[in-house]
C-alpha cells in the first residue's frame, strides 16, 4: 500500500539519480582511482564474468536480479561479491560509457523493485555499500569507475529513499548510510568527498554524532578550529559526556587560545572515572597546557605524576615527565623514570591514543555500520518480494535492447 | 724465606723488566675516558701488563702494543696510575705516575665537557694530530683541555629506528642490514641499544655488546603505527645521559614527526644541555609539508626545522638518501666518522650554570684543517 503511493514519484528523482551518478563518475572517478591494469581486465570471477566482457544488457539486469536475490535470501558473504564482479565486469577503466551502460541497467531493475515497495531501496543501498567496502579494502586496483559508481549508487539510493519516503526513520537511515560512507572514504584519506558525506548525513539527522565528529575531524585536521569547534558543541549538546567529543573540544579551543575552557574540559576528562582511549591524552595534553610557562611547570609535574600512577604502563607519560623533571632540574629522577619503565618489558600499548587521534578508528563507525544491518536485514523480506512482484505501469528502462 | 728476604728478590727481579707509562702525563688532571699507553723493555717474554687506578686493577693486555682506555671517572680527584709488565719466567717491572685534581674554585660547580671532533686536511680525515694542536674556546675564552682521545674510544650507542607503517617489507629489511653494517664494525668494548618505534616503542634492547642479542631484536619486529621521533629522540638523550665516554643515537626515519606529544624543542633544548651526538639519517629526500589532527602546516615545518638544528647543534650529522639501498652505507659512514673523532674534554672557566647558550669553538694551531665539531651547549 506505502509502496503504491510513495511510487507515484519514483520516475523524476531516478532521472536526477541517473544524472548524479553520470556527473559524479566523470567527475571524480579519474582522479581517485587506480588506472586499470591488463589483469584485472582479463580476470573472472566466480560467475565466469571477465572485465571488459560483452555482457547484453538484459543479462546485466538478470545478474543483477540475481545478485538481489541472493541479498535478500541471506547470502550475505557471497552477493556483495557477486556485485563487485558484475561492476568490475562491466564498468572498465578504460572506457566511460561502460559506467553508463551499467547504471541504466542496474536502474532499469531498481525502478522495478523500489516501484513495487520504497523499503527495498535500504538492502539495496547496503549491499552496494557493502561491495564498496569490500573494493576498498581489497585495493580496488584497476577499478576505479567500478568502485566510484557502486559508492555513488549505495549514496544516491540512501538520498532517493529518504526524499521519496520523507519519513524521520528514512532520513535516520539515509543519514547513517552517508556517514559510514564518509567512514570509509576517510579510511582512502579522501579527506574532502568525506565530508561532503558527513555534512549531507548531518543535514538528515542533526543528531547524528559520528557525523559530527568525523566532519569535525576533518576540519580540525584542515587547521580550521573554528568550524571544528561550532560542531563539536553541537555534538556535545546531543551527548554532553562523550570523552572524545570533549577532548577534540579542548584542543581546539587550546588552538583558539581559549585555554580556560580547554584546561576546564581536560580537568573533567582526567577526573572521569571510567577511562577511555582518551583518558592518558587527557593527562598529556592538560600538563602540556599547564607546562607552556614556567610558572605551571609544577602542576604539569603534578597532573604527570597523577596520570602514572593511573596509568603506570604508559610509557609516553614517563617521558613527558622526564622532560619536565629536566627543565626543573632533576635530571636523575628523570632518568631513573624512564630506566625503571623499560626495566619492566616492551611498554604496553605505549603511545597509542595519541595515534588513535589522528586516525580513522575501526571502532568508530561500527555503531552506524551495525544500525545499517539492524536496517537492512529487516528488509530482506520486503526486497525479495519486491523482486518477485510483476513490474509497475510507470518503470521502464529507456535501455535499448 | 723470610719476609725481607722476599722483598730484596722481588727486588732484584723488577730491575730486569723496564716498564714506562707514556700516557697520560704526570700531573695532569685525568677524567672520564683516558687512554693509558705503557711501554715495557724486556729481555724475556712479556707475559702480561696491568694497570692499576688508585690500587684496583683496571686493565690487563698480554700484548703489545700495550694501550688501554680505562674510564676513571669524573671525580676531580688525585689518581695512580700503576703499570707492571709480568714476565712469563715470574719477574716483573713497574711505574708509577700521579695525576692532579684541577684546582678551581670552591664557589664554583664544574661539569667536564666533551666535545667530539672531526678534522679534515685536504677533503681527508686527519688522525694525527696531538692534544696540543687543538684550542677550545668556550664564549671565545681558550680553555685547558684536561681530557684527550683519538681513534680508540669507546662507544655507546642507541640505534633509533623508525618502524612505522610505511617501513614494512623492503624498507625494513634495507633497516636490518644497515643495522648490521654498524653492528659489525662495533669494537668489543662498543655498546649499543636498538629501539624500534612508531607512534609507540615496539621493541628495545639495553645497552649490550652482544650482537646477536641486538640482531634478534629487528629481525623479530613487525612494523606498524605512525611515527613520533621527537619522544623517543628525547628518551634515548634520557637514557645516554647516564652514560659515559663517547654517546650518540643514530636516528632512521623515513617521515616526520606525526604523533609526539613533546615538541621538537624539548629535543633542542635536550641536545644543547647534553653531550650525546646525534646523526639523523633521513630517507626520501626533502621535508614535505603535512597536516595532521596534531599540528597543522607551519606547526609541522617548524617542528622538522627544530629537529634539524637539533642535530647540527649537538655535533651530529644529517644524512639524506633519496634511496633505501643507500642505507647500509650511511650506517657505514657514521659509524667510521664516530671512529675518526677526537675527543676534547675540558672543565669551563665560564660557566655558571643559568642555561644561557656557549658558543664553543675547536681550532687547530697552525691551522692546516676543516674541524667539525657542536656549536656549543646550554650552560645547565
Amino acid at each position: 500500500m506505502r509502496a503504491r503511493t510513495e511510487g507515484k514519484h519514483f520516475g523524476e528523482p531516478l532521472v536526477w539519480l541517473a544524472a548524479a551518478v553520470c556527473l559524479w563518475a566523470g567527475q571524480t572517478a579519474w582522479a581517485q582511482g587506480p588506472a586499470a591494469s591488463t589483469e584485472a581486465r582479463g580476470r573472472t570471477g566466480s560467475r565466469g564474468l571477465r572485465a571488459g566482457a560483452e555482457i547484453p544488457p538484459e543479462k546485466i539486469q538478470e545478474l543483477y536480479r540475481k545478485i538481489l536475490s541472493d541479498w535478500s535470501a541471506g547470502q550475505t558473504d557471497q552477493a556483495p561479491d557477486e556485485l563487485i564482479e558484475l561492476e568490475t565486469a562491466v564498468a572498465v577503466d578504460t572506457d566511460a560509457r561502460t559506467h553508463r551502460i551499467l547504471l541504466k541497467e542496474e536502474q532499469a531493475v531498481i525502478h522495478q523493485v523500489g516501484g513495487a515497495d520504497l523499503e527495498a531501496l535500504v538492502p539495496i543501498a547496503v549491499l552496494h555499500h557493502e561491495a564498496y567496502r569490500r573494493l576498498l579494502e581489497r585495493g580496488g586496483r584497476g577499478h576505479a569507475l567500478a568502485m566510484v559508481h557502486t559508492r555513488n549508487m549505495a549514496k544516491d539510493l540512501a538520498l532517493l529513499y529518504s526524499e521519496q519516503s520523507g519519513s524521520e526513520g528514512a532520513k535516520l537511515v539515509a543519514s547513517r548510510l552517508l556517514t559510514s560512507l564518509g567512514g570509509l572514504l576517510l579510511q582512502s584519506a579522501q579527506q574532502l568527498p568525506a565530508a561532503e558525506m558527513f555534512q549531507k548525513g548531518i543535514e538528515l539527522d542533526g543528531r547524528n554524532i559520528a557525523a559530527l565528529l568525523a566532519l569535525s575531524t576533518v576540519y580540525e585536521k584542515n587547521a580550521q578550529a573554528e568550524t571544528a569547534v561550532k560542531l563539536l558543541r553541537q555534538a556535545l549538546e546531543i551527548e554532553p559526556a562523550n570523552a572524545e567529543g570533549r577532548l577534540r573540544l579542548a584542543l581546539n579551543l587550546k588552538r583558539l587560545d581559549q585555554d580556560v575552557e580547554a584546561r576546564k574540559l581536560l580537568a573533567g576528562l582526567v577526573a572521569d572515572k571510567e577511562p577511555s582511549w582518551v583518558t592518558p591524552l587527557a593527562y598529556q595534553e592538560l600538563a602540556r597546557l599547564d607546562g607552556s610557562n614556567k610558572k605551571g611547570a609544577a602542576e604539569a609535574e603534578k597532573v604527570l605524576r597523577q596520570g602514572i600512577e593511573r596509568f603506570p604502563d604508559d610509557l609516553r607519560l614517563r617521558i613527558q615527565l622526564a622532560a619536565v623533571l629536566d627543565r626543573r632540574g632533576a635530571p636523575g629522577e628523570a632518568t631513573a623514570l624512564i630506566e625503571k619503565a623499560l626495566a619492566k618489558s616492551t611498554p604496553r600499548e605505549a603511545g597509542a591514543s595519541r595515534y588513535l587521534y589522528n586516525a580513522v578508528r575501526a571502532d568508530e563507525f561500527a555503531p552506524t555500520r551495525t544500525f545499517l544491518d539492524e536496517n537492512s536485514k529487516s528488509r530482506l523480506q520486503v526486497l525479495a518480494q519486491a523482486l518477485s512482484a510483476p513490474p509497475a505501469e510507470t518503470t521502464g528502462t529507456g535501455v535499448a535492447p | 724465606m723470610t719476609g725481607a728476604a722476599g722483598l730484596l728478590l722481588a727486588g732484584a727481579a723488577l730491575a730486569q723488566v723496564a716498564v714506562r707509562i707514556q700516557s697520560p702525563s704526570p700531573d695532569q688532571p685525568v677524567f672520564g675516558t683516558t687512554q693509558v699507553d705503557v711501554g715495557v723493555s724486556s729481555g724475556e717474554k712479556v707475559d702480561r701488563v696491568e694497570v692499576f687506578v688508585n690500587g684496583k686493577l683496571m686493565g690487563t693486555a698480554q700484548q703489545p702494543p700495550y694501550k688501554f682506555n680505562l674510564d676513571v671517572g669524573d671525580d676531580n680527584i688525585r689518581r695512580e696510575f700503576r703499570a707492571v709488565a709480568h714476565t712469563t719466567s715470574g719477574t716483573a717491572g713497574a711505574d708509577t705516575i700521579v695525576t692532579l685534581p684541577v684546582q678551581i674554585n670552591d664557589e664554583m660547580n664544574l661539569k667536564l665537557r666533551a666535545l667530539f671532533a672531526s678534522v679534515a686536511s685536504f677533503g681527508k680525515s686527519n688522525l694525527t694530530l696531538n692534544q696540543e694542536d687543538f684550542q677550545v674556546f668556550d664564549n671565545g675564552v681558550p680553555q685547558q683541555i684536561v681530557t684527550f682521545g683519538r681513534d680508540e674510544l669507546p662507544l655507546t650507542a642507541v640505534l633509533l629506528l623508525d618502524t612505522s607503517e610505511s617501513m614494512q617489507g623492503e624498507r625494513l629489511e634495507a633497516v636490518r642490514r644497515g643495522t648490521r653494517a654498524f653492528l659489525d664494525g662495533m669494537k668489543p668494548s662498543d655498546e649499543a641499544m636498538l629501539a624500534l618505534f612508531s607512534d609507540r616503542l615496539l621493541n628495545f634492547t639495553p645497552f649490550t655488546s652482544d650482537k646477536k642479542e641486538l640482531d634478534s631484536a629487528i629481525a623479530t619486529t613487525q612494523a606498524a603505527g605512525g611515527t613520533a621521533v621527537n619522544d623517543f629522540l628525547y628518551l634515548s638523550l634520557k637514557l645516554l645521559d647516564a652514560r659515559q665516554g663517547q654517546r650518540v643515537v643514530v636516528l632512521f626515519s623515513d617521515g616526520s614527526d606525526v604523533h609526539s606529544v613533546l615538541p621538537a624543542a624539548d629535543v633542542l633544548w635536550k641536545a644543547r644541555a647534553g653531550q650525546s651526538l646525534i646523526y639523523w639519517i633521513q630517507l626520501g629526500g626533502k621535508h614535505k609539508s603535512f597536516t595532521s589532527a596534531w599540528r597543522d602546516f607551519k606547526g609541522n615545518d617548524r617542528e622538522f626545522d627544530e629537529l634539524e638544528k637539533a642535530v647540527q647543534e649537538s655535533g651530529g650529522r644529517i644524512l639524506a638518501i633519496n634511496r633505501i639501498n643507500e642505507l647500509e652505507g650511511a650506517f657505514r659512514n657514521i659509524l667510521q666518522e664516530l671512529r675518526q673523532q677526537y675527543a676534547l674534554g675540558y672543565y669551563p672557566t665560564t660557566a655558571k650554570g643559568d642555561g644561557k647558550w656557549h658558543k664553543v669553538e675547536v681550532r687547530l694551531r697552525g691551522g692546516g684543517g676543516r674541524v667539525h665539531t657542536r656549536e656549543g651547549y646550554a650552560d645547565y
